[in-house]
């Protein structure tokens, strides 16, 4: 599917399905979802909560939040399926080496009872063997990188705002360099000033780091900053892979679930006389809907849409939707 | 930061003694005062007896003897209102000067109350610190066994027995262990820390203290670790479902060092407060345990004031207790802010 | 909040609570102990324990400090059981001047241990004279005592053979006797139904050497009615054996399970209301201090950081020996200081509703504050306050135990507490009378129990972070 000018793939996921069990039964939250990263590229997944897309971020590290558990499929990082691997194999050369998570700052993620200095040094010393000064070399750098004087070593998290907290967050999942950073919400939680200057951050390391980036958020506005491309999901499965252009050029989204959410967004410059939103609700995993997972929600739908399941086609170059709508260009 | 944090509950400590002794002294002055009223009449009348042989008239017998009546007034305040009465009490209670007992005596012989009482101090440590350290031990590790396989059986059926000892005294279990093990078989003594005649030697010495510390130490652990795995689990497993502890694992850092560094510091200052606060617990609410096994506490002692009606020892027992459980809770705020960086360190920049 | 609301959430709540095994074994456990409140007068053997606990002559009848009678079961040498047998044979023979009444029991003796009385219990007028004796399975009868007695209009007669036929027995037992044995024995001291009941021969003077003698004795009362108005009437024999009923007896001679029985009330009333009261204090405590907020809720928390700083038992037991208060003073006197219990949680949890954009919008529409407190606050922390009033109760009954135990409790009841203070003083550790001192501590221990489970299920179900799956 890739063209031969385009960068090699650092993270491909095929046919992933991550369940949860439940005593009512097995929730679907993914259900049979295919994508990859290239080198070098920011790939940003969007949807509704309840889509499946923060299950899937820890699911790439093999992390899924219990009681999750991957049911099937692969995820290729570096050309390696981490699926068959055990959890110490995972532990000592997958997670943070080849893929690592930058959490939303505001959550709890940082040990209130270790300095940062101590949190840094202990992922750094627990992956690779460096002497204490050249581990707290590398931390500088990237503590530099991120914007953060040296002394905020020996501060305790909670001395922190919640902007430091965040590129605290970035620089400790950056410093080992792994392959594919995967980005859970970084901005969600901050306020509007501090979201764009984390987000011109992640734009500058990229650059600079030459860094993939998988980046989730609910948030369509930052999500068109950063992205390269985009992934839309709905209901555990994927709707629309596209472009940054593809999806909010002026020809506009294939999927009409991604169009309608565009169309939710208010937009600065333009006079809304009523708020567009999608209605209905999102549906049951336990029970998902035949056929289209959208099509009770779908203005559009046909009568296949109910009882057959649209594949993921490559509509145009790199341009993916799954309807029974949209037929290659 | 945290200098000023320990000063200020230092203070706030003594303060709230003051409060506290200054209360007592209200409530039970009336008590008091009858008490030594009492104890002035036997005086005068004893005086009287002694008088009575020798060649004075019962005219100056009588003169006399309210004089003196009069002096004994003088000094134990009794000629004062009722708040200044008080008001001494408090100051002399905070100073822990409670005068001297109606009947009991110290070991020596004495019958100061301070001494009568701060003697017992050391005796309730001992076997209360003794208890709560084994059974704190036991408690914690087992805790972390549970908070790591929870809902398995050995989390199920150690929570079930924890709530069955959950109401049981443990005065009453202290009684069926010594009809067990005392009179049905003879493996341990019937109570008191040291046999009679006490043995020679601190060696010897030692050794029979420990006999006597067996079975009471073994029913307040056999009670006690329950309550101490159950709230571990509680605060472990509640610490393990943090965001902070997926990150770690995130991480790649190892399962041991996750469990014992990152989550065990977190809880580190809830349990320990639930630890010392049990320990405290069990000194201030023991006295009937130390009773059934006629072990000389602090809390011995006011079974025995209160069988004696000895008013004054009572009330020295009770504002030493306040004082030694107050200072524990001044201590735990102090180990507690110690451990949690939090309060240590203070707030943001 | 609504009633349909309330209604829904408990309806919510009690799905969840039935999913709990253990809270449900308690909440059995709690039933069990209403009901044996409820049916108490139709369940208790002695119907009037209550009032009778301290009153001697209502014990009388029974042995003092027997062991319960399933004990027997483990025995292959039974020891005797109480017994009281009503049904005698009476002849009245009028012999003109003088009336002779004769009354005779049977009782057939299978036992091992010799019951600790036999008492003649009748009801009489005027001067009659009686004469009682026994007839031996091995065919010795024995005079046992000849008494003339003075009865008012209808008074209640009441004879112990152990008490008043020693001198008969004693001559009795020395004809089979050795020397050696009588030198050796006390005519004032032996055990008289012992001698009674055992084979006549040597060693019956001596407790260790004698043989019970089982059979069919005949216990007769020959009754000489020599006024007009003399009458006797309503015999009974009282056998009160070497064990008794459900839980044995203590050294007063109490049904120790009409005891256990009649402290259930007292257990349940005194846990009960004390966690009632003071959780509720403690919540609107904690609620109205972080409502406030600024110096009121600082104010607050001194005076509960003063309260927390009191050891509560020696306080409580200085108050108990100089105030000497009746049960609802102590009551009261544990929710004083009981109460500083759920504040802390409480507080944090109020703090956290407090800054809802709901109360705000409460007050905007211009609810006042004790609107906001009780009807939108208060109303959150009720699952909560009900798993601490169920987690207090054990501990609320275990000090009213303590007091008693100290001798400091409410003496006019009956209380698991009181009941164990007696075992104490009477020397029940020291002695063995496990039936005296188990019971009572495992019934505190059971509704200590019960309590725990129904409260630490509410527990689980309100922290669904700590379930396991």
């Amino acid at each position: 599917m890739a063209n031969n000018n385009k960068k090699e793939k650092v993270l491909e996921v095929n046919n992933l399905k991550l369940y949860y069990r439940t005593s009512m039964g097995e929730v679907k939250a993914v259900d049979d979802i295919s994508f990859f990263l290239r080198k070098g590229e920011t790939l940003g997944v969007v949807g509704e909560s309840g889509c499946g897309k923060t299950t899937m971020g820890t699911a790439l590290l093999k992390m899924p939040t219990p009681p999750g558990y991957i049911a099937g499929g692969e995820i290729k990082i570096a050309g390696q399926d981490i699926v068959p691997l055990t959890e110490k194999e995972i532990r000592k050369n997958i997670r943070w080496e080849k893929i690592s998570m930058v959490f939303q700052g505001a959550m709890n993620c940082l040990t209130p009872v270790y300095t940062i200095g101590k949190l840094m040094m202990e992922t750094l010393q627990e992956h690779r063997q460096m002497s204490k000064s050249e581990a707290y070399d590398r931390m500088v750098k990237y503590l530099g990188y991120v914007g953060l004087p040296e002394h905020i070593l020996n501060k305790y998290p909670h001395e922190l705002s919640g902007g430091m907290k965040q590129r605290v967050v970035i620089a400790t999942g950056l410093f080992l360099e792994p392959k594919v950073v995967v980005c859970d919400e970084p901005t969600t939680a901050l306020d509007v000033v501090v979201q764009a200057q984390i987000i011109n951050l992640l734009k500058e390391l990229k650059e600079k780091l030459d860094l993939s980036f998988i980046f989730i958020t609910h948030d369509l506005a930052t999500e068109a900053e950063v992205s390269d491309r985009i992934q839309v999901m709905y209901a555990g499965k994927i709707a629309e892979i596209g472009t940054n252009q593809q999806i909010y050029g002026e020809q506009g989204a294939s999927h009409p679930y991604t169009r309608r959410l565009l169309a939710a967004t208010p937009k600065l410059h333009e006079k809304v006389a009523e708020l567009a939103f999608i209605p209905g609700t999102p549906p049951d995993l336990l029970h998902p809907p035949s056929g289209c997972r959208f099509h009770l929600r779908c203005d559009v739908a046909m009568d296949k849409c109910k009882v057959e399941e649209p594949p993921l086609v490559e509509i145009e170059d790199d341009h993916y939707v799954a309807c029974w709508r949209c037929p290659k260009k | 930061m945290y200098w000023k944090y320990v000063i200020k509950r230092l203070i706030n400590g003594v303060i709230i003694f003051i409060i506290l002794v200054f209360i007592y002294s209200v409530i039970f002055n009336v008590q008091l005062e009858q008490t030594v009223r009492t104890m002035i009449e036997e005086k005068v009348r004893a005086e009287e007896m002694a008088l009575s042989t020798g060649n004075m008239t019962p005219q100056q017998i009588k003169q006399y003897s309210q004089e003196r009546r009069d002096h004994y007034y003088r000094i134990y305040n009794l000629d004062k209102s009722v708040p200044e009465r008080v008001l001494i009490n408090t100051v002399n209670s905070v100073v822990f000067n409670f005068g001297n007992s109606t009947i009991i005596k110290s070991s020596e012989g004495s019958m100061d109350v301070r001494t009568i009482v701060f003697e017992t101090i050391p005796r309730t440590l001992l076997l209360f610190a003794t208890a709560a350290i084994i059974d704190i031990i036991i408690g914690l590790l087992l805790g972390i066994k549970k908070a790591q396989k929870p809902g398995s059986g050995l989390d199920k059926t150690t929570s079930v027995s924890t709530m069955i000892v959950f109401g049981m005294p443990s005065w009453w279990l202290g009684m069926l262990m010594m009809m067990l093990f005392v009179y049905t078989i003879p493996l341990f003594p019937s109570g008191g820390m040291v046999s009679t005649p006490p043995p020679e030697g601190s060696m010897a010495m030692a050794g029979d203290v420990l006999y006597h510390l067996a079975l009471p130490v073994l029913t307040l652990v056999v009670l006690g670790f329950w309550g101490r795995a159950f709230i571990t689990r509680n605060i472990v497993l509640g610490t393990l479902q943090e965001d902070f502890i997926m990150s770690a694992r995130a991480r790649g850092i190892p399962e041991r060092k996750v469990l014992y560094g990152h989550a065990m510091k977190t809880a580190a200052p809830p349990i320990v407060t639930m630890a010392l606060l049990a320990l405290l617990a069990s000194i201030s609410g023991n006295i009937v345990f130390e009773g059934i096994f006629s072990w000389p506490g602090m809390g011995n002692l006011y079974w025995v004031a209160v069988e004696q009606n000895d008013i004054p020892v009572l009330m020295g027992d009770l504002t030493t207790t306040t004082m030694v459980y107050l200072s524990g809770l001044v201590i735990l705020d102090l180990i507690y802010g110690f451990l949690d960086p939090r309060i240590k360190v203070g707030g943001k920049e | 909040m609504k009633w349909a609301d309330i209604k829904n959430s408990f309806s919510d709540f009690w799905k969840e609570f039935k999913r709990v095994k253990s809270g449900i074994f308690g909440l059995v456990l709690f039933i069990i102990f209403l009901l044996i409140v409820i049916f108490e007068p139709l369940v208790l053997p002695f119907g009037e324990v209550n009032d009778t606990w301290r009153d001697i002559t209502y014990w009388e009848d029974n042995p003092k400090s027997a062991q319960p009678e399933w004990t027997n079961f483990f025995r292959s040498e039974k020891l005797s059981t109480s017994s009281k047998l009503t049904d005698p044979e009476v002849h009245i023979n009028d012999m003109g001047a003088l009336k002779m009444e004769t009354v005779s029991f049977k009782y057939d003796y299978q036992f091992s241990g010799a019951p600790k009385d036999i008492v003649l219990k009748a009801h009489g007028t005027g001067n009659p004279l009686i004469v009682l004796s026994v007839t031996r399975p091995d065919g010795e009868e024995i005079e046992l005592l000849q008494k003339p007695l003075f009865l008012e209009d209808g008074s209640d007669v009441r004879i112990s053979l152990a008490k008043d036929s020693r001198d008969s027995v004693y001559e009795f037992a020395r004809d089979y006797e050795s020397r050696v044995n009588v030198g050796k024995s006390d005519p004032k001291l032996f055990d008289v139904p012992m001698v009674l009941f055992s084979k006549a021969q040597e060693g019956i003077l001596r407790d260790s050497l004698s043989e019970a003698l089982k059979g069919e004795y005949t216990f007769s009362a020959n009754i000489i009615l020599q006024n007009e108005n003399d009458t006797m009437d309503d015999f009974s024999l009282i056998i009160p054996g070497q064990v008794y009923g459900v839980l044995g007896t203590d050294a007063y001679k109490r049904d120790l399970w009409s005891g256990v029985l009649a402290g259930v009330k007292w257990a349940l009333l005194i846990g009960i209301l004390t966690a009632i009261v003071s959780v509720s204090i403690g919540v609107i405590f904690g609620v109205v201090s972080a409502y406030y907020g600024g110096w009121k809720d600082s104010l607050m928390q001194r005076i509960f950081e003063i309260f927390r700083s009191i050891p509560l038992l020696p306080l409580l037991i200085v108050l108990s020996a100089v105030f000497k208060p009746s049960l609802f003073m102590l009551i009261g006197m544990m929710c004083i200081f009981f109460w500083t219990g759920p504040v802390k949680t409480v507080r944090s949890m109020a703090m956290q509703i407090k800054e809802e954009t709901y109360i705000e919008a409460t007050r905007a529409l211009g609810g006042g504050h004790g609107r906001i407190i009780f009807k939108h606050m208060v109303p959150l922390l009720i699952p909560y306050s009900f798993a601490s009033m169920a987690l207090f109760i054990p501990g609320a009954i275990v000090y009213e135990a303590t007091i008693s135990l100290l001798g400091l409790g409410d003496a006019t009841i009956v209380t698991w507490g009181q009941i164990l203070s007696d075992a104490l003083k009477n020397g029940a550790v020291l002695n063995g009378l496990w039936w005296w001192v188990v019971p009572p501590g495992l019934c505190i221990a059971l509704m200590g129990m019960a309590f725990a489970f129904i409260g630490f299920a509410m527990d689980k179900i309100l922290h669904p972070k700590l379930r396991t799956r």
